[in-house]
This record gives structure tokens, C-alpha cells and sequence, in this order.
């Protein structure tokens, strides 16, 4: 045999080797891109990279090419495919490195490749979790570069010298890669994440999709179900489709909120138009992310800043934006057609100062009504609040100061559903009835219940919802 | 042989670093120089604002960018020359300093040319004032997000303000996450000092002389030393946060009660006084005079709140105190009742008294109307420092040990993040235009997240750092009676 020339078998190990790595490898990037996109999505927004000196100076301490070089990549996980191909591209040149380093020392052929599969599956359970971050096998990468480039040498004392040599430098580079318990895949986490990242992209009706496509429903899942119906004006169509039922309007926020629900708190509170606690619950979010930066919120303290008027606060965010690679275009979009782009909400804007020091939705709401009773989106959520809770008394209430006082009823199935019940636990007399039960249809039904309350035929109504279902405790 | 040619291709790929490196180098540092200028009379947008401001001789370089989409800088600043691509200025620090040496109580023109759209062009000169009456050189400052709601990450910083050298007095990391507040020096000595560490187990952590114990001083808040450092005059309160639901004035904060007390280092003991600790009254931001011979404080009648919150009002009020018995006098004589007052602070040489304004409250930090204003305690007089203050917040403020400098956190470049600026008051106490706190990088201010919270000056480095303070945090406290 000549030197240079590969025998059979060695061939066949090669491409042995080459095909396990490239199964592995595939069955990852399959399952990132197809079953685990979303937490892609998740890290891309909870975070910040800017293309600045003075950030990029801010790296420093050991790890810092790691942490550099990972969030710099996890910011392109907002391109489709992006992030499972990083992640897989990131494992390979780390599997590589390995075995081809083993190989270098020696070590046997299987051994080596069976190492080298190990280490590659480790590292893609790692990313499983959503706060094990892309710097970590990056740092796992520097490593495994520094092994194989001992490898290179020849003779023991040269390796150990270069490895003693190396070691420092890695280190300095890229740090200790972070050790997890690790965990199998949330997939419920990832249901999550998904209706989530369509509702902010403003999938709505994939959102809609999503969640009426599923078994089993989530808080957040029914909270940007119920948040997209709002923005149709269809929540009050759709509230008892799922029970038990989140609006999201009976949580507060505070030091021990988790992050999700603060985030979740100021979607709701966008779209509901208030935006000093849009804009509190974004700085909040920010305080609990990566670095204490989020790429998200950013976006919407620049959205929330033009929505107030408040153009400084709006170009502080704007600038930071401009910095990043995948949000530039966007801000200077917003930053020439803001004031059109968010017309709308400018018109909902809260325009009395009051002071309260609570954060509890359903005064938010109502002061919002106050100044703006057209909210359809307040008065779905303050009404259907009320109705969630069997709280006939205070919705009919707000029913009456925003619907019946500004003449302007709303005449939901779910609304007047709800009436009748306020009507027939008063015991109205007629000309009560006939100004608030408008829809014909409603009444019929109503007697029919009366005849068979509580019957499984009238599921879905709001007189059963009353009746048999249990209200979520506040 | 494999193995070889694979070292020679590491060598190769090192080469071609290296020279795309030096190249790149090379090419960056060739910067253009301006011809075929046009002049405009315009003064240029640069950021921050260091147009015809006042800056001591000890100050770290002016670093500025220009908000214009430029490709090239120049800028002429006295005898320094300085060109580069891109649209910052960034001095170098020798240069810088050797510019400071010359120019000390001289004023220096400032020329910026700037090479936009391939057309040079000459903005309006503006000047530089530099005074030899040099600043404390050191500010220690909180940086927190402005929510102040909640925290992750604190840090109390030390900034030298004659370089850009920083260092951590108080780190998240040392300090499992802990909220931490108002660095406080006595004199604005930093031999003596204190400052919070919150949450269970924290305290006060007082320095003396780099030794640092923790003090259990009940419900303290906002406190300052008397001259000779053995009593400390602090608040207490209940603070609770409000909204407003206008999003432009976003949030308040007030005290549903709040007294001033008196706490002798020595003796461990807490003075109180009726006068101090009126039920019917709110009174908060004591400090001592520099004589040592007064407590400044604030107080305002008692309102329902939050509802009534936009008829409370501070007044500036002052009430003896005996250093050598340690006794509170028994007259409050009021000094300022307009609007409502917040942060008196005396400045070292007992000239001036210099507070916040705003129209209602007592947490000016989201108010876009609180101003500084200015007391001269010898005449009355009073100056509303108009060339200091801004449409947004300017305020809590820390005087240079000299009288001739203070320090602020203002809101003005966003309405939403504080930075320190400091601002020259001459010797006929006329106020000169402020100038933010330099930083090595121009785009810092751009980029930070944080606000520069309780800015405090310094006549030294603090001899302890955050491991010291994370040691003192275990040490059993000392209790007060």
C-alpha cells in the first residue's frame, strides 16, 4: 500500500464516520428547525447585540470571544432557519474538532467517533433549555480547537507544553462552558413560545390556528388567543371556548413575576393603550433579561414613546436600534412613519392624569374608558373580565357606563346572555328587558334554558358558563 | 506529512491575520483632511451638548460624536488637531491633558469640520472655558434601570473623573443580587462614607478609614454626616410607588409617613425631636450645615394621598443642632416655600444652599419640571439657574469640596435616563453651562441602559472595594438604641 492512498477499509470507516455525523447532525437541525424554531425566537428577543465599539468594548473577562461571538449569532435567529443551522453548524465543528483531535492522540477510530457523537448529542440537549446560551458551546468549541491543535504536535512534551501553554489563553478567550442539569425537551414551553413569537409578528389568525388546533391550552396559549380575538373584536365571541380561561387582566406585576408573564402584561397593556404601564412593563422585562437588554422591548419603548408623544424617549431607543443588524431598517421605518404607523393608538392614548397606585387592569381600563369609551379592546376586556369572574353586579356596571350611557350597546350573544341574568336575578320589569335585551334570539334561548338549566345543550353559553363551570380564583 | 502541511496552513492563515490586520489598521488611521470647506453658522450637533460650557482643568478628554451622517471629523480644539474617520472624536488622553495644562483659566475655540455627503464643512466655532479651580475627582453613582420599581444587576460605581477609570463599590455579583443605595462621604472625604445594602441581613455599611462595619440604624433613607463625622441626620419613610396615567409623567413616588432623625456614631444612639417627627407632617432630606451648627431639611403638611398628591409641598426648612451635646434645637425657621423642595445640600464653604423644585411632590426625578435652584444663605438671594436646567428632570445633586463644582443627574438628552453633569459656580457665584461626564467612548450614552442614579463627588479613591464590603455584610451589626 502506498502512503497517500486510502485502503478499502479505511474507506469505509470514513464514510462510516461520515454518515453517523451527518445523521446526527440532520436529526439535530430537523428538530431544532421543525419541532424547537420557536426558542430560537425567544433568545433572539431577549437579548441585545449592537454593531458598536463601546459595546463591543464591553466584552471583557474570561469567555468574552465566546459570549461575543454567541450573542453576536444568536441575534440572526430571527432569520427562518438561521438558528438550527448555527446551532448544528456550531455541534459539527465542535464534533469535528474532537474526533479529529482523538484521532491525532491515537485513540482508537470507534472510541474517538463514539466520544465525539456523545459530546455533540450533550451539547444539543444543553440548548433544550432556554437559558443555556449559544456562547456556552462556543466556549465548548475554543476548547476542543485548543485539543486538536495539540494534536497537531508531535512528541508528549511539546503537547503538554502547548496544552500549558494553551490553556490560558483559552480560557481567557473562551471561558468554561456552562454546566446545566440538563432536561429533555419543553415542548409545552415551545407551544408557548409559538403563539407567542405569531402574535408578535402579527400572525394573529396563525395564532387563532394554532391554539384552537391544540388538545391542550396553556395560560399564555388561551392569553394571545384571547389577545389576538380582542384585536378582531371578537373576544366576547370566543370567551367560553376554553374553560378555564386566562385574560391575563387579573395578574400584577412586581419583583416576583416571572419574566414571561411581565412580558405577556405588556403586550396586553399595548393593546389595550395604556402606555406608561406598556412602558413599565417593558423597562421590567429589560431588568429581567439577558444583560438587562431586550431587543424586543426595545422595539416597543420605541413604539410606546411615539405612541405618548414622548419623541427623545422614542430616538433613545430608535438609536440603539439602528445599531443592530436585523431591527435597523425597522427603526428608521418607525422613526419616518411612526406618527402614521400607530395613528390608532395615538387616538386611544389615556389623556387625564390620574394617579393610582395600583396596577390592577380593571382600573387601567376603566380610566382608559373614561377618556376613550370607542376602546373596543378596554371595554371587551373590562366586560369580559367581569363576566370570567361572575361578577354580574360590576358588569353590568361597566355595561351601563360605557354602553348604555355613551349610546353605544354592545350586543354580544355573550353580553346579552349575561343581561338576562342581571335582569332575571332583579326581577326587571319589561321596559327593563326590552332596553337591553336587543337580540330576539338571545330571549328565546333564555326561556329555554330556564326550562333545562344547566343542560350540556346550552354549553357554550354564558347562563352554563354561570351555572356550572368554576371562576378563576383572584 | 498530512500533519505538517496542516501546521504550515495554521502559519499561513496567521500571516494573512496579521497583515489584513495592519492593513486595516493602516487604513483606519489614514483619515482625511478637510479641503474646499463650506462654512456654515451653524454650531455643530454634537453629542453630548459641550458647546461653550465651562470644564475644570482636571477633567477627562471632551469624547463627542457628531449626529450627522459624516464620514469623516475633524476637530480643532486649541493647539490640538485631531482627525479621524466617522463621525466621534475621541482625544487622546496625553494630548488631552497637556491641552488642559496650557489652557487652565483660558478659553479654548473649538473648530469641528465635518466631511458629509463628500462635501467638507465648517461648522461654528464654539468655545471652551477652562477654570484652574479643579473638580473633586472622584463620583460614585448607582447605575440602575430608571424603573427603580425593581433591580437586577445593581452596581454602585467609582468613577475617576480625570480619566475613565471605574470601579465597583457595590456588585450584584458579591452582593447575591442585592438592591444598594446612596454612597454618601462626609466632606466629600473618602476616608468616611457610607452606604445601603438592602434586603435581609443589610444595613447601613459605614467606612472609616477603610474599615467597614454594618449599622443597623432603623429605617434610614436619605441621611448626611455632620462635620465631624460623628452624627449622621436621616429619614425615614414609607415610600410607596404611584402611576400616573398620563404616560408622559409616568411614575411618583411619596411617603405615607416620614420623619428625621439624628444618629450618634459614637454612642450608638438615635436623637429624636417632636419638632422632627411631627404626625402631621412629612419631613425628609436632612443634611448638615458645614458648621455643623443646622439640620437642612424638607417638610411639607400632611395631604390625603395619592389623591391630594398634587397639593403637597415641601418647604425648605432649617432647625439648630449642638454638635458638643448632641441636642436638636427647638425653632424651625423656614427658608423657601415655593413649589416644592427636594435635596437641599449646603455647599462646603456655607454660601450657598442648592435644592430641587418641582411642582408638587417629593420624587423630582420623574418630574420633567424639577429644576436646581440656588440660595446664596449670605444675601437670600435666590437664582433659578436657569443656564443649568432643562425641560426635564435636573436633580439630585453633590457639591465639589472646593464650592466650585457640583454634580446632578439630569434627564435631559432623553427625559428617561439620568446622567451626571457638572456645572462651575465662580467666584461671584454666577452658575456656567453644565457638561455631562465624559466617556471614553461617545456612543456610551447612546447605548447604556442605566441611570446614573445619586451622583456623589469625591475627593479621593474610597479605600475599600466590593470585597470589602461583601466581608463587612457578614459581620454582625451594630444596633442603635
Amino acid at each position: 500500500m502506498k502512503s497517500g492512498t486510502l485502503s478499502r477499509h479505511q474507506l469505509k470507516s470514513k464514510a462510516t464516520v461520515f454518515l453517523l455525523f451527518t445523521f446526527l447532525l440532520l436529526s439535530i437541525w430537523c428538530f431544532f428547525q421543525f419541532w424547537y424554531p420557536y426558542h430560537f425566537f425567544f433568545q433572539e428577543q431577549n437579548q441585545l447585540f449592537l454593531w458598536s465599539e463601546d459595546y463591543i468594548s464591553s466584552y471583557t473577562g474570561a469567555g468574552w470571544l465566546a459570549k461575543l461571538v454567541g450573542d453576536f449569532l444568536t441575534q440572526l435567529y430571527y432569520y427562518l432557519y438561521v438558528g438550527a443551522t448555527i446551532l448544528t453548524i456550531c455541534i459539527a465543528l465542535t464534533g469535528t474538532l474532537l474526533y479529529k483531535a482523538l484521532k491525532n492522540f491515537k485513540v482508537g477510530r470507534v472510541v474517538a467517533l463514539i466520544l465525539a457523537l456523545v459530546v455533540m448529542t450533550f451539547l444539543a440537549i444543553c440548548h433544550f433549555s432556554t437559558s443555556y446560551r449559544l456562547s456556552s458551546t462556543i466556549a465548548m468549541t475554543g476548547w476542543c480547537l485548543l485539543l486538536w491543535l495539540v494534536s497537531l504536535m508531535h512528541g508528549w512534551k511539546i503537547r503538554l507544553m502547548l496544552l500549558a501553554l494553551g490553556m490560558l489563553p483559552t480560557w481567557l478567550l473562551f471561558g468554561l462552558p456552562e454546566v446545566k442539569k440538563l432536561q429533555g425537551p419543553d415542548l409545552i414551553l415551545e407551544k408557548d413560545f409559538a403563539v407567542d413569537c405569531e402574535y408578535y409578528f402579527g400572525n394573529h389568525d396563525k395564532v387563532i390556528r394554532m391554539v384552537e388546533g391544540q388538545d391542550k391550552w396553556t395560560d399564555q396559549m388561551l392569553f394571545f388567543y384571547n389577545l389576538a380575538q380582542a384585536q378582531r373584536g371578537e373576544l366576547p365571541d370566543h370567551l367560553l371556548k376554553f374553560t378555564p380561561n386566562y385574560l391575563g387582566t387579573f395578574e400584577k406585576i412586581g419583583p416576583e413575576t416571572p419574566m414571561l408573564t411581565i412580558r405577556n402584561m405588556n403586550e396586553l397593556y399595548w393593546a389595550l393603550g395604556d402606555m406608561t404601564f406598556t412602558e413599565r412593563a417593558a423597562m421590567m422585562t429589560n431588568v429581567f433579561s439577558h444583560n438587562n437588554r431586550n431587543v424586543r422591548m426595545m422595539r416597543r419603548l420605541a413604539e410606546c414613546n411615539i405612541v405618548s408623544g414622548d419623541s427623545l424617549a422614542a430616538e433613545k431607543y430608535l438609536r440603539i436600534l439602528d445599531k443592530t443588524l436585523v431591527y435597523s431598517r425597522w427603526a428608521k421605518n418607525i422613526r419616518q412613519h411612526g406618527k402614521q404607523i400607530y395613528q390608532k393608538k395615538i387616538q386611544m392614548v389615556n389623556q387625564r392624569d390620574t394617579i393610582s397606585i395600583t396596577d390592577n387592569a380593571h382600573f387601567l381600563m376603566m380610566q382608559l374608558l373614561d377618556t376613550n369609551p370607542d376602546n373596543t379592546i378596554a371595554l371587551d376586556y373590562i366586560l369580559c373580565s367581569n363576566l370570567l369572574l361572575k361578577d354580574i353586579t360590576n358588569f353590568k356596571r361597566d355595561y351601563d357606563r360605557y354602553c348604555i350611557d355613551t349610546g353605544k350597546p354592545r350586543l354580544k350573544p355573550l353580553y346579552q346572555e349575561a343581561l338576562c341574568i342581571w335582569l332575571a336575578g332583579t326581577n326587571a320589569p319589561q321596559e327593563e328587558w326590552e332596553k337591553y335585551i336587543r337580540r330576539a334570539d338571545v330571549f328565546q334561548r333564555f326561556q329555554q334554558y330556564n326550562e333545562q338549566r344547566g343542560s350540556t345543550q346550552f354549553k357554550g353559553s354564558y347562563w352554563y358558563y354561570f351555572d356550572k363551570i368554576k371562576a378563576p380564583e383572584i | 506529512m498530512k500533519v505538517r502541511s496542516v501546521k504550515l496552513k495554521v502559519y499561513e492563515w496567521m500571516i494573512s491575520l496579521s497583515f489584513i490586520i495592519c492593513l486595516l489598521s493602516f487604513s483606519m488611521a489614514c483619515s482625511h483632511a478637510p479641503k474646499d470647506v463650506l462654512q456654515s453658522n451653524e454650531l455643530p450637533p454634537i453629542y453630548p451638548d459641550y458647546c461653550d460650557v465651562t470644564i475644570p482643568e482636571n477633567i477627562a478628554p471632551l469624547n463627542f460624536l457628531l449626529r450627522a451622517d459624516c464620514e469623516a471629523i475633524e476637530v480643532k480644539a486649541g493647539e490640538l488637531t485631531l482627525n479621524a474617520n466617522g463621525n466621534e472624536a475621541v482625544f487622546d488622553i496625553d494630548d488631552w491633558k497637556a491641552l488642559m495644562q496650557q489652557s487652565a483659566d483660558k478659553e479654548i475655540e473649538v473648530t469641528v469640520t465635518a466631511l458629509i455627503n463628500g462635501t467638507w464643512k465648517q461648522y461654528k466655532p464654539f468655545k471652551w472655558q477652562v477654570v484652574s479651580d479643579k473638580v473633586d475627582p472622584y463620583l460614585t453613582y448607582r447605575l440602575i434601570e430608571p424603573d427603580y420599581e425593581i433591580w437586577n444587576n445593581v452596581q454602585i460605581q467609582q468613577r475617576c473623573v480625570e480619566n475613565f477609570d471605574v470601579n465597583a463599590l457595590g456588585h450584584y455579583e458579591q452582593l447575591e443580587n442585592r438592591c444598594m443605595n446612596c454612597h454618601t462621604y462626609a466632606n466629600q472625604d473618602p476616608k468616611l462614607s457610607m452606604m445601603y445594602v438592602r434586603g435581609p441581613g443589610g444595613g447601613a455599611i459605614l467606612n472609616r478609614d477603610g474599615v467597614l462595619s454594618k449599622l443597623n440604624i432603623p429605617g434610614s433613607v436619605y441621611f448626611g454626616f455632620s462635620p465631624s463625622g460623628r452624627y449622621i441626620t436621616y429619614s425615614t419613610q414609607k415610600i410607596i410607588p404611584a402611576f400616573h396615567s398620563l404616560a408622559s409623567k409616568r411614575l411618583e413616588v411619596y411617603d405615607a409617613a416620614s420623619n428625621i432623625y439624628v444618629a450618634d456614631m459614637q454612642e450608638h444612639r438615635i436623637i429624636s425631636s417632636p419638632l422632627l417627627s411631627d404626625s402631621l407632617k412629612f419631613e425628609t432630606f436632612p443634611t448638615f450645615s458645614p458648621d455643623g451648627k443646622y439640620i437642612y431639611y424638607c417638610s411639607a403638611d400632611t395631604v390625603s394621598l395619592p389623591h391630594d398628591i398634587k397639593n403637597l409641598q415641601y418647604s425648605l426648612v432649617r432647625i439648630s443642632f449642638d454638635e458638643s451635646t448632641g441636642t436638636i434645637g427647638t425653632q424651625v425657621d423656614t427658608l423657601f416655600s415655593e413649589r416644592s423642595v427636594c435635596h437641599p445640600r449646603i455647599s462646603p464653604d456655607g454660601r450657598f444652599v442648592l435644592y430641587t423644585v418641582a411642582d408638587y411632590g417629593t420624587f423630582p426625578i420623574w418630574h420633567p419640571e424639577a429644576d436646581l435652584q440656588m440660595i446664596n444663605l449670605q444675601t437670600g438671594a435666590v437664582d433659578g439657574l436657569s443656564i443649568v436646567n432643562s425641560e426635564k428632570s435636573d436633580t439630585y445633586h453633590s457639591w465639589s469640596s472646593n464650592s466650585s463644582w457640583f454634580v446632578f443627574a439630569s434627564k435631559r438628552d432623553d427625559g428617561l435616563y439620568g446622567k451626571p453633569y457638572f456645572c462651575y459656580i465662580d467666584k461671584d457665584g454666577k452658575a456656567h453651562k453644565p457638561f455631562c461626564l465624559p466617556q471614553e467612548y461617545p456612543t456610551f450614552y447612546d447605548n447604556n441602559l442605566k441611570s446614573f442614579n445619586a451622583p456623589e463627588l469625591g475627593k479621593g479613591k474610597v479605600p475599600f472595594d466590593v470585597d470589602d464590603v461583601a466581608k463587612a455584610m457578614k459581620k454582625q451589626s451594630v444596633v442603635f438604641k
